[in-house]
């Protein structure tokens, strides 16, 4: 179970030509909740804030304000427990490429603390669904980024964790492995785990979410149900809703 | 601790991955030391052995022949040679001579005189060869001097020890252990800084910034480790880097003194009187939070850089700090300065080199490990409180 509740983000950065700092609101009092067994999609622009988001859902950053529990642990409170038990991905994750797959599960089953015959089995297991068994003692040097980003799923998911984070797991990947790990989104749904994910692919939040939620300026819009959000915005698909809805982002920021 | 543990055996795990950064860490200096100082010693012994046996080419100007005779009877070590063309500095500096040596053209007659004549020689100081024949000719002057005086005392019928009243005798108060621990105590802390640091450094960069770079360090802070435990991994990592490097080169180095000395039995024994056990441990037990004095510093670099350049870029003058502060510890008389023994890193070297000169003092050496000790958790709090930030983490 994931639970946002107005949560604020901002930065400070500085401008190199003016050297003035400037605070930016990266996420502005988002509230959302996600249960198990369900894939909630979180969508927008780049810069819009999904990334800050999901690295606060992960206790990876500490929100200046609000607060978010995952599975029952305020992340700022326990951040260990929350990173214990939620799987986090990103597409700008790299993997340690002088291990294998097999070794780098190990260490991380280690990180987990997972029993290391667990982690074993568990990682194999893992690897054989990804189709990626066949490589799981070859050094990760020469692997596509697709091989790789498979790894990364496999490491995510080794502990077993309820919440799992997928932040755009498909970018970059070619379609059979895009369809690879789609299936696997499907597969943790019927296994009853809290699922989040960010993309930019229209058509994958229309198949496997159950709620969708756009962010645009770090405001949540439209947390809803694809087929609702088609039918209360009039529109046939959703990147439609995308389009409406970052026109009247831009029109409220001009005012 | 089970986190820094976990994740300093992962970086090691990695390192263990990466054959040419082994052979580079811990082989190859175990051949270069020995190929290096076996080369030397070798070179050094040729030359030696070249000079020794040749003879100093001179040119004497002595139109009264006071001296030719001396030096002519000898010419294992002096080979008279004509005049030159041209100048004759010139020629001694392109090495046509060893040595140009004029005497006045009056000295025959003011030796029977039993007056004073003179003699300019003209030597090139910046060459070896010309500094061993002025050092022959001075050598051979002497002994003529002396007959000279000897003659001259034996005329006048005065007894020879009239020139001589008194006669010294040196006796060498150092034992070869005591000049081998001063040599070892000027030298030893600025090479144990030096290859601390350069050990640990490069490690240091893989380890944070290259961590960054490659983006793995996201995956490793996704974990259920605290990041303090992160980053104390890290820390233990780098630490262990410099002291094994450290370690092993100078393992490397006291394996290869047998080359350097030629296996003399008196070097080694001096070598293992130096190096006794409570000397060595002492040395190791204050090196240690040195050590890790280094690889916070390291890390903090590492961890605050974007990427493996930018790090590079800010470890690196620590080299020259660590050289100067090392070549500033050998200079004689510093170590009877007593402020130094508050100054952080100096008083490290300063302590150790009156290890190793038998001139140990105690309470030096403690107020050094105190503060040592000291710097080195202050450095290790306010590290792993920096870098827990996600300013830093997030750098990007």
């Amino acid at each position: 179970m994931i639970q946002l509740h107005e949560v604020h983000k901002s930065f400070t950065v500085k401008d190199r030509k003016t050297h003035v700092a400037k605070r930016i609101d990266a996420v502005r009092g988002i509230s959302l909740e996600v249960r198990p067994g369900e894939i909630y999609g979180l969508l927008g622009p780049n810069g819009a804030g999904k990334s800050t988001t999901l690295r606060m859902i992960a206790g990876l950053m500490d929100p200046d304000a609000g607060s978010i529990h995952v599975c029952g642990h305020e992340t700022r409170q326990a951040p260990e427990a929350v990173r214990g038990c939620l799987g986090y991905l990103s597409t700008d994750m790299g993997v340690y490429a002088r291990f294998t797959p097999r070794e780098l599960l190990r260490i991380f089953g280690e990180f987990q603390d997972v029993d290391p015959r667990i982690a074993e089995r568990r990682g194999m297991h893992l690897l054989e669904k990804l189709q990626l068994a066949d490589f799981a003692d070859v050094k990760m040097e020469g692997f596509s980024s697709g091989q790789k980003q498979k790894v990364s799923i496999a490491r995510a998911l080794l502990h077993d964790p309820k919440v799992v984070i997928f932040d755009e797991p498909t970018t970059g990947l070619d379609v059979l492995t895009a369809k690879t790990v789609l299936d696997l989104l499907g597969i943790m749904r019927e296994e009853g785990r809290t699922v989040i994910v960010s993309t930019h692919v229209m058509p994958m939040v229309e198949d496997i979410c159950d709620r969708v939620g756009i962010i645009f300026d770090g405001k949540l819009h439209g947390d809803a149900p694809p087929r609702d959000l088609l039918l209360s915005r009039r529109a046939k698909t959703l990147d439609e809703v995308f389009f409406q809805l970052a026109a009247e982002s831009e029109v409220e920021g001009g005012h | 601790m089970r986190g820094a543990l976990l994740i300093a055996k992962k970086e090691f795990l990695e390192l263990s991955k990466d054959r040419k950064t082994l052979f580079f860490a811990f082989v190859l200096p175990f051949l270069l030391y020995p190929a290096i100082f076996g080369m030397m010693a070798k070179m050094a012994k040729r030359d030696e052995a070249q000079n020794r046996g040749k003879a100093s080419r001179i040119y004497l100007a002595d139109a009264s022949g006071a001296l030719t005779g001396t030096l002519r009877s000898d010419p294992k070590r002096f080979e008279l040679v004509p005049k030159p063309e041209g100048d004759l500095r010139q020629a001694v500096r392109d090495q046509k001579l060893d040595l140009v040596l004029e005497a006045d053209p009056g000295a025959m007659e003011a030796l029977q005189k039993h007056e004073t004549f003179s003699l300019t020689a003209t030597v090139d100081e910046s060459e070896h060869t010309s500094e061993l024949a002025l050092r022959r000719v001075k050598e051979a002057l002497r002994n003529q001097e002396k007959s000279w005086i000897q003659t001259r005392l034996e005329g006048l019928g005065a007894s020879p020890q009239l020139a001589e009243p008194l006669k010294l005798d040196v006796k060498n108060a150092a034992d070869p252990a005591l000049e081998m621990g001063k040599v070892m105590g000027r030298i030893l802390p600025y090479l144990l800084m030096i290859m601390m640091y350069t050990g640990s450094m490069q490690h240091g960069i893989y380890a944070t910034a290259g961590e960054k770079e490659r983006h793995t360090l996201l995956s490793l802070m996704a974990t259920r480790l605290p990041r303090n435990q992160i980053i104390l991994g890290k820390l233990l990592y780098i630490f262990s880097m410099g002291v094994i490097a450290a370690l092993l080169n100078l393992l490397s180095m006291g394996l290869s003194i047998p080359f350097m000395t030629g296996g003399a039995t008196s070097s080694m024994q001096a070598l293992a009187a130096v190096a006794n056990p409570m000397t060595l441990g002492l040395t190791f037990m204050i090196m240690v939070p040195l050590g890790l004095f280094f690889s916070n510093f390291i890390l903090l670099m590492g961890i605050q850089a974007r990427n493996t350049i930018e790090a590079g870029s800010a470890i690196t003058p620590g080299i020259f700090l660590v050289v100067f502060l090392g070549v500033f510890t050998m200079a004689p008389g510093v170590d009877k300065m007593p402020f130094l023994t508050y100054v952080p890193v100096v008083n490290v070297c300063l302590s150790l080199r009156k290890l190793f000169s038998q001139q140990f003092d105690q309470l030096e050496y403690l107020v050094a490990f105190a503060m040592t000790v000291g710097l080195a958790g202050l450095m290790t709090f306010v590290s792993t409180r920096l870098l827990n930030r996600e300013k830093a983490l997030f750098k990007a």
